[in-house]
Order: structure tokens, then sequence, then C-alpha cells
């Protein structure tokens, strides 16, 4: 089943990637469809200025007589914490919200403290209720799908919408962004986040509590929030050419800003997940994604990205044993139940009820409506 | 020099972390482990676990819960509620907690401290008195969660349970408790000054300055505190804090 191996000759996608083509020059799909799409938002300096300036003004607009302006989830990883330094330094005033599912790691707690403490911005927690979620977890594991990470996904959304709501802001502002994480994932890496269908199905069946509190946001819920309430997600580093290690140096020099070494450390299980389960169990090593957008972006070397895949230094300086053990005693699998899960195949989404074919249906239906209108 | 303890004291509510104001409307927190694992990085001194519900609804600590905290703390680690027996002291060291504190029993039942102090040793024997304000302004001892009322005078119990072999004290004023409003100064004062055992005094405090003057001023000899440590700003939004070390060593050094 093994094709041969090729990585491209101008990013570091490689045939792990199942639907990678690479044309005469050993160059692949995924940076040339990604490099067209950046040159078809590029737009001059003062074009950005001037739409960055439009947005702002909308944003306070929208924030007249409320007692914010817009909502920005924070994770106290770079990007969301640039996110928030940056809409206070463009005059807004927005609240800060937090999920915390119960893996947040010390940097998580202390980069957010310093944070909304120097920025002097409003706080938000939502704390998922622990065993629910464990469970919820576990849940994932059995059912052997990649994507063990949607629920947390999924509720991270679900929860800033809901503060939107509260307060009744239209915007929602995300460090998620084109500049450094633009690439799309290879098919099969991850899963549709607002799969709820999925998430009840495989809880249904392989969990033993019921989803009670969990918050959660289905498609139909995600066209409710930004077509009849009006709230909208912006990608809002997009209005600046972001650069994150520019990014980082500032955060460092004005809130004490600890980085991570590894993409994700804020949550001690999603670093775990993406830097050792993804990898050795799926055969899934996002830092190609992650390396190759840095590359079309001009903010890393293909030499150096190269040499960083070299090895996993997660692994290699035993943090992932480490972290091994806690993220076992914390969801209660022994080793061996573990061991069992990482040798089992993978299972597709797809073999537990979904939203797709719904997401499908509906946007041909607006396709179509599109067409006629 | 010595910089006294500075304790973030944590209740639980069937084995997840919550937070009271006066005792009431438990908050939840989240997973005493990660929060365990967090104070870690921190490098906090010492942790204190306060279990609420345990002695009002007549159930035993929660065992399997202590012995992972235990295992993830690298602190020291107290671990008060439901504690009724020399059997509950025994399994509760044993799974490595290095203190009991022992509350509602300790008023039902004076001499058990003496028996705990005689097999534990006073320095893992700690009594915590919950105190309420009465309409005239007397201190009151309570129990079972400050729902109990027993007419002891506080500064009458600490003698009392000093003498029986305690080796460390919890003093917290309900009225203060979860509502960030300074510590009951003139109350620790009070009890510190009639024993010579360590007092931790615990309910109130906001900000690093409370904690220095709960020491200076009221002659705690170590600082417990549950809000400051597990909220941030206005919509009390959970999250775990501790204050840096520099910072406790300029504000409490007593010179």
């Amino acid at each position: 089943m093994k094709k041969n191996y090729q990585v491209c000759s101008r990013c570091v996608m490689d045939t792990s990637a199942a639907d990678i083509t690479f044309d005469e020059q050993g160059v692949c799909n995924y940076c040339t469809s990604y490099l067209k799409m950046l040159s078809e938002i590029e737009v001059s300096a003062e074009e950005l200025e001037k739409s960055r300036h439009e947005f702002h003004a909308m944003v306070k607009a929208h924030g007249n007589g409320k007692p914010y302006d817009c909502i920005v989830g924070v994770s106290g990883g770079v990007d969301s914490s640039y996110a928030l330094y940056l809409a206070v330094q463009n005059g807004l005033r927005p609240l800060a919200v937090h999920l915390d599912n119960g893996w947040d790691s010390e940097y998580s707690q202390s980069n957010i403290e310093n944070l909304v403490r120097g920025l002097g911005v409003d706080l938000h927690t939502h704390v998922i209720d622990w065993p629910e979620n464990r469970d919820m977890q576990c849940a994932l594991f059995k059912s052997g799908v990649i994507d063990i990470e949607m629920i947390m996904d999924n509720a991270q959304a679900a929860t800033n919408y809901k503060q939107a709501l509260k307060y009744g802001l239209k915007d929602i502002l995300s460090g998620t962004n084109t500049r450094t994480e633009g690439m799309p994932q290879a098919p099969g890496w991850t899963h549709y986040k607002f799969d709820v269908k999925n998430i009840r199905a495989i809880q249904n069946k392989f969990g033993r509590e019921k989803i009670k509190t969990h918050p959660l946001m289905s498609t139909l819920d995600w066209i409710y929030f930004e077509y009849i309430r009006k709230v909208m997600w912006h990608n809002y580093l997009d209005y600046f050419i972001y650069n994150k290690a520019e990014a980082i140096e500032i955060l460092k020099n004005k809130f004490q800003y600890v980085p991570y070494r590894y993409k994700h450390g804020e949550s001690v299980f999603t670093r775990f997940y993406q830097n050792y389960i993804l990898p050795e169990k799926f055969g899934v090593d996002k830092r190609r994604v992650h390396h190759s957008t840095l590359i079309c972006t001009g903010q890393m070397t293909r030499s150096s990205a190269l040499d960083d895949l070299k090895g996993n230094p997660y692994i290699e300086s035993g943090e992932a044993a480490d972290d091994q053990i806690y993220v076992l005693k914390k969801l209660g699998m022994t080793k061996d139940e573990f061991c069992d899960y990482m040798l089992l195949p993978p299972v597709p989404h797809q073999n537990y009820p979904s939203e797709m074919n719904m997401l499908k249906i509906l946007s041909r239906i607006y396709k179509a409506f599109k067409r006629q209108s | 020099m010595l910089i006294p303890r500075v304790i973030p004291c944590l209740l639980l509510q069937n084995a997840g972390l919550v937070k009271t104001v006066k005792f009431k409307d438990p908050k939840y927190l989240g997973d005493p482990i990660n929060i365990v694992k967090i104070f870690n990085d921190k490098e906090v001194d010492e942790l204190v676990f306060l279990d609420i519900t345990a002695t009002v609804e007549g159930k035993h600590p929660p065992f399997e819960l202590l012995e992972q905290v235990a295992s993830e703390a690298f602190m020291p680690v107290g671990y008060g509620g439901g504690i009724r027996s020399l059997e509950d002291v025994k399994t509760i060291l044993g799974l490595g907690i290095e203190k009991v504190v022992i509350n509602s029993y300790a008023v039902e039942n004076p001499s058990f401290i003496s028996n705990v102090a005689n097999f534990a040793g006073s320095q893992s024997t700690v009594v915590s008195i919950d105190v309420k304000k009465g309409i005239f302004g007397a201190y009151e001892v309570r129990t079972h969660r400050g729902t109990k009322t027993t007419g002891m005078d506080p500064v009458e119990l600490a003698v009392r349970m000093e003498n029986e072999g305690a080796g460390e004290l919890i003093l917290c004023s309900i009225d203060r408790d979860g509502t960030m409003k300074g510590y009951d100064i003139d109350l620790i004062s009070r009890v510190a000054a009639a024993v010579n055992i360590p007092v931790v005094a615990c309910g109130g405090s906001r900000t690093v300055h409370d904690l220095g003057a709960v020491i200076k001023q009221g002659g705690a000899s170590a600082a417990g505190a549950g809000s400051m440590f597990v909220f941030q700003g206005p919509h009390r939004a959970v999250l775990i804090s501790y204050p840096h070390y520099d910072e406790l060593e300029q504000l409490l050094e007593i010179s």
C-alpha cells in the first residue's frame, strides 16, 4: 500500500499526506495551492491598513453601549495571546474567554495571568466538568478515531459563542490565521469539528456517562450563531502581517510571556496527542504542515525545517514519557490498555454517524441559492 | 532568612475542586490533580485540601483521590474532612499525605487529638477551627462546615488543642471566606497571641499585601488563601496563580 516516499522540493510536505501530488520539479500541490491562496489575499500595506481600520471601527460600533466590544478566545498560546494584545493596542475592549478542560499547563495559566493583568482585560473561564470530560476522552480513545481533540475544539468554539450571546456581542476575534497556519491539514488528519452527531454516537457506544454539561455546538448551532444571531468569527491576525517570532519577542518583553518548546504546549494532553499519539499511532506529523506554512510565508527556511523534522525532541528528551504517565493517571488508563490502543488500527470517523452528509447537502443548497440570487 | 509559608487551601467536593463564599455556594474549579500539577510548577510551599462534604454527609475521606494527590504533589500536603478514627489517620498518612487536619471531631472529642498526636507526632496533627462572628460581635467556633454552633470561644479551643498535642492550627473566618475583603486580623491576633504553635490564617485574602498584613500584624505563622490563588478579575474567572518568590520575600521579610 505504501507509495514511494517523496518530500516536496519547496516545502516539507511528504507522502504521509494521502492526496499529495508532485509536479515535474517535485513541488507539491499543498504549497502550490497555499501560495496561490496567499497571493489572492495578499494586498498592499495601505490596503491592509485600510481594511484593519475599517474592521476595528466596525467592532467598536458593534460594542457601542455594551460592556465589551468583542470576545477574544485565549489559550495561553502565542497566537491567541498576541491577538488579545493587538485588540487592546487598537483600542478595542475585549473580554478574554478561556476554556479550562483540565489539561492546562502552568505555562498556560501564568501566560494568561500576566497578559490579562498587564492589559487590564477581564477574563471569563469556563471550567469543563472533569469526570464527564474524562469519560468522553476515554470513549474517543476506544472508538479508534484520529481526532480525539474534537471535543476540546468544539467546546472552545461553543464557549466563545455563548459568551458573545450573553453580552450581546457580534465579534469573536481568534488567533487562527492564514500566515502561520493557513495550509490545510491533509484529509484524514483532523475531523470536522462541529460534528456533534459523531461525538454523541461515539459517546453512546463507548462512554459510561451521558453528556450533561460539556459545551457542544453542532453544524446547525453554528448556522444559528453566525446567520441568525449574526455573531461573526474573525481570523483577526490576518489583518496584520503576522510574524510568529516577532510576536513572541513582543509578548516576552511586555508580559513575561513564556513560549512553549512544542506547538500546543499549553495543554498537556494536546502536546502528548500531537507530538506522540499522532506520529506514533496515526503516522501523522503535523509539524510538516506547520513548518511548510512558515516556509511559504518566509518565517522558516526549508533546511531548518528538515533539520527539525529529523528527530522528535519531545520523545527523545523523555518529556513524552513523563507526560504519558500523567495522561494515563488522569484518564484512569493502565499502561497495558494504552499500549494495546497504540497498536490497534485507526478507525475512520465516518464509521460512526456523522454530520458530514448533512454538511454536504447544506453547502449544496447554499451554493444553489447563491447562484440564483 | 526563613520566609513565612503561603499556603493554598483548596476545597474538595465529590472529588472536584470548589471554592465557597462564607462556606456557601461552592463554585466548581476543576480536577484537583491538574491543579496540583500547576502548583508544583509554581513551586508552592505546601497545600491543604479540605473535603467540605465528608463530615456533613457522614462520608469517609476520599482515599483514592488522596493517593493521586500525594503521588502528584512535590510539596507537603495536609488533608482534612471526615477524619474520625486513628484508622483514617493511618490510612491517610500511609498514602503519603504529611498532615491530617481535624475540625468537627476535635470539638466533639478533644482527646482524639492527643491520640492522633501520640500516633503521628504533633508535626502531623493539625486542628482547623472555623469561626463566625455572632450578632453581638463575639467570636464563636462552628463545626460541620459552619452549620453547627458550639458556643465555644476560639481562643479557648485553640489553647485546649495545643494542650492536647496539636502541632498547628488552621484558623478560618467564615465571614471572610471567599469575600476577598482581607483577613480578620483581630481574630487571628487573639488566637496567635494565646498559643505557641503555628497558626495558619484563612479567609479573606485578596492581595499579597493581605498576606503580609496577617503575618506581620496578625502574628500568623503562615497565610492560607483560596480565592486569591484560583480566581482572576471581576468575573471570578478560574485561573491558578501564586505570588513570585521575590515578591513574597520582599513583602514578608520581617526585619
